[in-house]
């Protein structure tokens, strides 16, 4: 039993680091542009499929072709916020946030019209698992854990030490000082959303790598990226990594009392609760 | 002409709720002007369409020459204004070093040498430097506001009630600070709550009502000024 419970931990554990990167995605562009892009969904699936094109069609290896899936959804999502997105928000989140959700709906039938229905895998080695102390770990998991940990360790680092990066936490920290001090929101803006996007796409490669995609790999993974977020804090980057390690860990550890087709409950739940018990997440709302 | 000249401003927060309904104001070089009035008069509204955060309807502003009302704030930071607001005027979730890089943002290439000088300037900013700024007392986030500001090294220096909120000693500091500032050759336009200690401080100073100029003048004459005593001062001079 314990073995089970440390398992289904470690099984959550990695699958909360993978969640981490469309759900910093998702909480830097609301810290940001003050609204919730719903259609982060819909970069999660489009930068699975560019990863696929990349991996499955080009040949390139999975560690490489993230990166072709980060800047293909990223750019698919500046795209997007400056066409579509942009001109709504002056009639508030809500307007915003409904313009998105719609906007994911349109996007993730240009992926079924170019693509298809059929579930697809990636073009992988196949590795046997490692085993340890009565444990089992994947490399492909633990690969995708290690990309997802560098792409966070990257962002982390650009928000922290780069001129760009403060001025993005200065702009979701205060939006109307960042402005008398000179910094240009829109083109912070549109940074965020590429850079938040491109991580949505990319976790959507490393969600892909560890199952399949289809034109839902988005929409099926929105309701978990978003509880992560609320549960962290919505608007906080470490809230979205600490929300995605619990969401994660709860998920997997359901499994013990759960039908696995109930796992998915486990976000409402998580949401229902942290807006019940403290609405501002775990670690509040900070920016960085 | 002088540093900064606003001539007939309009402005309000909505096109039918005008507060400013005609209010001019110089400021010359290396001077510091104080604003006061009444609550409501307008005087952080004048600041406001000054520092570029509303678009006046009606009017004129003209600094060192430039035309900037209408203008984009980011735009009047880089002509060398700078306005620190009575509230929010810090980021509270960066560090007070990193407040003082964002505080210099429309100028990179001095960032480093200036914060060096900065800290050198304000020690408690120096001892604090890796704090989180809302971790800050409220006479130290004034502090941090207002160094925020030198980081441009403007002309002209815009402060919105600086006092509002502090304890008599941190205002106290506060205006020692100011008139510090204003003593290294930097124009300082100041609205206050605190009329007396505003004025005993400035050059010269206007007096806002409900929107318009009522009274003008030295400093020192408007602060001995009857009715001004009585109105908003609380008492006739000595």
């Amino acid at each position: 039993m314990l073995t089970e419970v440390v398992q289904l931990v470690l099984n959550g554990l990695m699958a909360g680091t993978i969640l981490a990167v469309p759900a910093i995605g998702f909480t830097a562009i609301y810290a940001v542009l003050r609204f919730p892009n719903f259609s982060v969904a819909s970069q999660v699936t489009i930068g699975a499929f560019a990863g696929y094109v990349a991996n499955v069609t080009f040949g390139l290896p999975a560690p490489v072709a993230v990166a072709f899936a980060f800047l293909v959804a990223g750019f698919s999502g500046l795209v997007c916020d400056e066409f579509v997105l942009r001109p709504m928000r002056p009639a508030g989140p809500l307007a915003a946030a409904i313009a998105a959700v719609a906007l994911t709906i349109v996007l993730e039938n240009v992926v079924r019209f170019w693509f298809g229905n059929d579930l697809r895998g990636y073009d992988l080695p196949v590795l046997r698992d490692w085993r340890f102390a009565g444990l089992r770990v994947s490399p492909q998991q633990l690969e995708n854990g290690v990309i997802a940990i560098i792409a966070m360790a990257c962002l982390f680092g650009f928000l922290a030490f780069s001129r760009m990066g403060k001025a993005m936490r200065a702009v979701a920290d205060n939006p109307m000082l960042a402005s008398i001090k000179g910094i240009d929101s829109v083109a912070v803006g549109r940074l965020v959303s590429f850079v938040g996007m491109g991580l949505a796409g990319l976790g959507g490669m490393l969600l892909g790598l560890d199952t399949s995609i289809d034109p839902l790999t988005g929409f099926r993974a929105i309701l978990t990226v978003f509880a992560a977020a609320v549960v962290g804090g919505l608007g906080s980057i470490p809230g979205a990594v600490v929300g995605a390690l619990t969401i994660g860990v709860a998920e997997e550890l359901s499994l013990l009392v759960l039908d696995p087709a109930y796992r998915s409950a486990v976000g409402f739940v998580a949401i229902l609760l942290v807006l019940t018990l403290r609405p501002r997440g775990i670690l509040g709302e900070r920016a960085f | 002409m002088g540093l900064l000249t606003a001539s007939g401003v309009v402005a309000g927060y909505t096109a039918a709720d005008e507060i400013l309904k005609g209010v001019d104001l110089d400021v010359e070089p290396g001077e510091i002007v104080s604003i006061i009035g009444p609550n409501g008069a307008g005087k952080s509204t004048l600041l406001k369409a000054i520092a570029g955060i509303l678009k006046p309807s009606r009017g004129t502003i003209v600094l060192d020459g430039t035309p900037i009302h209408g203008r984009p704030p980011r735009e009047i930071a880089r002509l060398g204004l700078a306005f620190v607001p009575q509230e929010h005027n810090v980021f509270g979730t960066l560090t007070v070093r990193e407040n003082l890089e964002m505080g210099g943002y429309v100028d990179p290439a001095h960032t480093a040498e200036r914060i060096d000088r900065i800290l050198e300037r304000f020690p408690i900013l120096a001892e604090k430097r890796r704090q989180m700024a809302r971790t800050l007392s409220g006479g130290q986030r004034q502090i941090l506001a207002m160094a925020m500001a030198l980081m441009v090294e403007p002309a002209l220096l815009l402060l919105d009630e600086p006092s509002a909120g502090l304890s008599p000693i941190a205002a106290e500091r506060l205006f020692e600070t100011i008139v510090a500032i204003n003593a290294e050759g930097v124009a300082i336009a100041m609205v206050e709550q605190n009329a007396l200690q505003a004025l005993s401080i400035a050059n010269r100073g206007y007096i806002l009502v409900d929107g318009r100029n009522s009274m003008s003048g030295r400093a020192d004459e408007l602060a001995a000024d009857p009715s001004v005593r009585r109105v908003f001062l609380g008492g006739e001079a000595a």
